[in-house]
């Protein structure tokens, strides 16, 4: 079943081509949405059947894959192949799952948009095929072309409603801020590539022989320098501190992209690639902290943004960037684990995160989708009293929200817990992750805080502006209520069969990991025993019911915490740290400034040089073209002269000048 | 035999007066005339060069090229002749006028 999964992207792609080329009688329902829930589902099944052979125990790596030359140039190949393992597998249940309930609900929630639904579906339908593409690549080179496609079709579906400034604004910053990303990625690859000359991921990861240090190829330094390069493109990608500003601002698109960008696609390519990279990274000890603090700075930052925003998927979108800076964290501290204790733990738990949160940030969001078209806004501060009318989807988003904040036995407080034991856990061979698993547990409170803030907000008490909401059509809860049922039980499959953990540990064998044969329930008692854990539970718990006090119970003074906060801080969080700011007045003031000097130079010197000449020659055309009168006899006076003057000059002057 | 000298001062002279009558006249059918003079001058230059190749080479025969270049060039002179008078009739149902210098048009 393996070497078919190279199909998997070829189904939402097929859908891709036959939405964008099919007459429009052709589409039938809703603009081509049938074709797109066809093609989503297919790869779904067929991904199923793939997770299906993984779990038990095929994998498909290195030179028993099916590839395929691409390009030749001179003794180099670059070859096209898939690489399945446990970590493609945690990819593809989450691509497919989420892929697939978001088409379906984009069947309601792009209802009223009329023609654009067939762009809409024809470039989701990209994306989702792109992201598959990625996941399965075998080599860097593959991968960074699926990469940059990932990243079109994100700019292509942030900016569906080009019509809008702000949209079109939106979509561009996405794509030129991945793509400074995405060049910091491609100089990793170039570094690898001049030093080892090949991409190949069997080659590079030195799979049961040496490493690629070991074997002399490239000196440690230059592994450093590339492995920090190319996690700078997850930097990009999984908006990572200081490149995470353009997330937040994605959500001008339809929410349903926001879901898939969130979830399934786009963000999590970035940690995808860090966990992909794992055999180079172990190696290279200062690019894993440089990795984890990326992630703890991350986490912190953007939840206290989260704490201000009044925008629904402004909130959700900082919480998308803290668990992303989450399972970063998650990534760098467990590759001390490996290193020093040969300890898989920190990677799996990044993994688990990475999968819980595909599926609840994917029910918020959708959730929030649910709201705003209900309520026809994306202003928490005019919304209010939906709960009442909006049961279903109240309910939904209180169980993504509960699984975010980390409350058992909801599926983020499994994954979240494993993170931060892992970093705890390497605070014994650098005391920085002490400093880091600090971050991570404000983080938790923080976030239990916010999601609550913007629950309250949103579903309880009085509405604060004159709307009719009403429950969404069935076509979308349903996806809600799938989403819900697996953000509660995702969590679990740390003990379903050999347990999550060491499934997803096998993909990181090769790198010496001694697979601890803890009974699964034994996993359950060292949680529940940690007093560690119960401090992120108390203080998950004591967040919600700070939101809970602060913006449900009537009658709480707010003004109390509004003066506890400095003035300064408040405005700061308002204005997210300013880094957008920064961003702006650096582009304005430095960029501008620099693009003004070159456009003088182009417009003076450049074109100068090329108009004067030009001016040059028509002014003398100008002035020469008088001769040509028309007047026959002074031609015929000007040839007889010419032919006088050659008649002396040969006569007289050529023998005189032979004289000389 | 006349010596080549006289033949080409003969020639010399039937060009300047065809030159001259192009560079003074103003009709256009004398101009075409005075056109006519300077190609017999040339003509008349390669009969005497040829006849003067015979005479320096008696051992060789007399020598034709020179005479068959004269006739080609009276045989072209005269389809010339025929172009520009078609030329200059069409000129004239133009402009009423073969005044070489009223008809200057063909120019910036």
């Amino acid at each position: 079943m393996l070497e078919y999964a190279w199909l998997i992207p070829v189904f939402p792609f097929a859908a891709f081509v036959l939405i964008g080329l099919l007459p429009k009688r052709t589409l039938f329902w809703e603009d081509g949405g049938g074709y797109a829930i066809a093609g989503a589902a297919g790869a779904f099944v067929l991904s199923m059947f793939v997770v299906w052979d993984v779990i038990n125990g095929q994998t498909l790596t290195g030179a028993d894959a099916p590839r395929t030359t691409w390009l030749v140039i001179g003794d180099f190949e670059v070859k096209f192949g898939i690489w399945i393992d446990q970590l493609t597998a945690v990819m593809l249940v989450v691509i497919s799952v989420v892929g697939t309930l978001v088409v379906v609900y984009s069947g309601g929630y792009m209802h009223e948009e009329g023609v654009g639904r067939r762009r809409y579906y024809a470039e989701i339908m990209l994306f989702i095929s792109v992201m598959y593409g990625l996941v399965i690549a075998d080599n860097f080179l593959q991968m960074f072309i699926f990469w940059e496609l990932v990243g079109l079709c994100s700019y292509l579906l942030i900016g569906f409603w080009y019509e809008k400034p702000s949209a079109a604004v939106a979509a561009k910053r996405a794509f030129i801020v991945t793509r400074v990303g995405d060049i910091m990625f491609m100089a990793g690859i170039i570094v690898l590539f001049k030093y080892v000359g090949v991409l190949d991921f069997s080659a590079l990861f030195g799979q049961g022989s040496q490493s690629i240090v070991e074997q002399g190829l490239i000196s440690q330094d230059m592994l450093t320098l590339s492995t920090v390069l190319i996690f700078g493109g997850a930097i990009g990608k999984s908006a990572q501190f200081p490149l995470h500003e353009w997330l937040p601002d994605a959500m001008e698109g339809p929410t349903t992209v926001s879901a898939l960008i969130h979830a399934a696609t786009m963000v999590k390519a970035g940690v995808y690639l860090t966990a992909r990279t794992y055999p180079l990274l172990v190696q290279t000890p200062e690019s894993l902290l440089f990795v984890a603090v990326i992630g703890g700075v991350t986490a912190l930052l953007a939840a206290t943004v989260a704490l201000a925003s009044n925008d629904i998927k402004r909130v959700l979108a900082y919480s998308t960037v803290s668990q992303l800076g989450y399972m970063i964290l998650g990534l760098g501290a467990g590759g001390y684990l490996v290193i020093h204790s040969q300890i898989g733990g920190g990677y799996a738990a990044a993994m688990f995160h990475l999968m819980n949160h595909g599926f609840f940030k994917a029910l918020l969001f959708l959730c929030a989708g649910s709201v705003i078209h209900a309520v026809g806004t994306n202003d928490l501060r005019l919304m209010g009293g939906i709960g009442k009318k909006m049961r279903i989807t109240s309910l939904m988003m209180l169980i993504g929200s509960l699984a975010i904040a980390g409350i058992p036995p909801l599926s983020g407080f499994w994954s979240k817990d494993e993170v931060l034991a892992s970093v705890f856990d390497a605070n014994e061979f650098d005391p920085v992750f002490a400093l880091l698993w600090t971050m991570g547990v404000a983080t938790a409170f923080l976030t239990a805080f916010y999601m609550f803030r913007m629950w309250f907000m949103t579903f309880a008490g009085e509405p604060r502006s004159d709307f009719h909401a009403h429950e969404s059509p069935r076509i979308m809860t349903v996806p809600l209520m799938i989403l819900a049922g697996l953000a509660v039980v995702s969590g679990f499959a740390l003990f379903v069969g050999d347990g999550f953990k060491h499934f997803i540990e096998l993909a990181i064998e090769p790198l010496g990991i001694v697979g601890e044969d803890e009974a699964l329930l034994d996993i359950a008692v060292t949680i529940l025993s940690d007093p560690l854990t119960y401090v992120t539970l108390v203080l998950a718990i004591v967040g919600i019911s700070l939101a809970y006090r602060i913006y449900y119970m009537p009658g709480f003074d707010r003004s109390v915490f509004v003066k506890g906060v400095p003035g300064a801080f408040h405005r700061a969080l308002d204005n997210r740290w300013y880094i957008s700011q920064f961003y702006d007045d650096f582009a304005y003031k430095v960029v501008y400034g620099f693009s003004l000097v070159a456009d003088a130079f182009d417009r003076y010197v450049i074109d100068g040089l090329v108009n004067g000449i030009a001016y040059l020659g028509a002014n003398m055309g100008n002035s020469i073209r008088k001769a040509q009168s028309g007047d026959v006899r002074r031609y015929t006076s000007l040839i007889v002269l010419g032919i006088i003057l050659l008649l002396v000059f040969m006569i007289y002057v050529v023998p005189w000048a032979r004289g000389l | 035999m006349i010596e080549l000298e006289y033949w080409l001062i003969f020639s010399s002279l039937l060009f300047a007066i065809g030159a001259y009558g192009v560079l003074t006249r103003k009709n256009a059918i004398v101009v075409l005339m005075s056109i006519e003079v300077m190609l017999n001058a040339a003509n008349i230059n390669l009969v005497a060069f040829s006849s003067y190749y015979s005479s320096l080479h008696p051992d060789q025969g007399p020598d034709p090229s020179g005479q068959a270049f004269a006739l080609f060039s009276i045989a072209i002179a005269a389809a010339e002749v025929a172009v520009g008078l078609a030329i200059l009739l069409s000129v004239y149902r133009r402009y009423q006028t073969i005044d070489v210098d009223k008809i200057n048009i063909l120019r910036w």
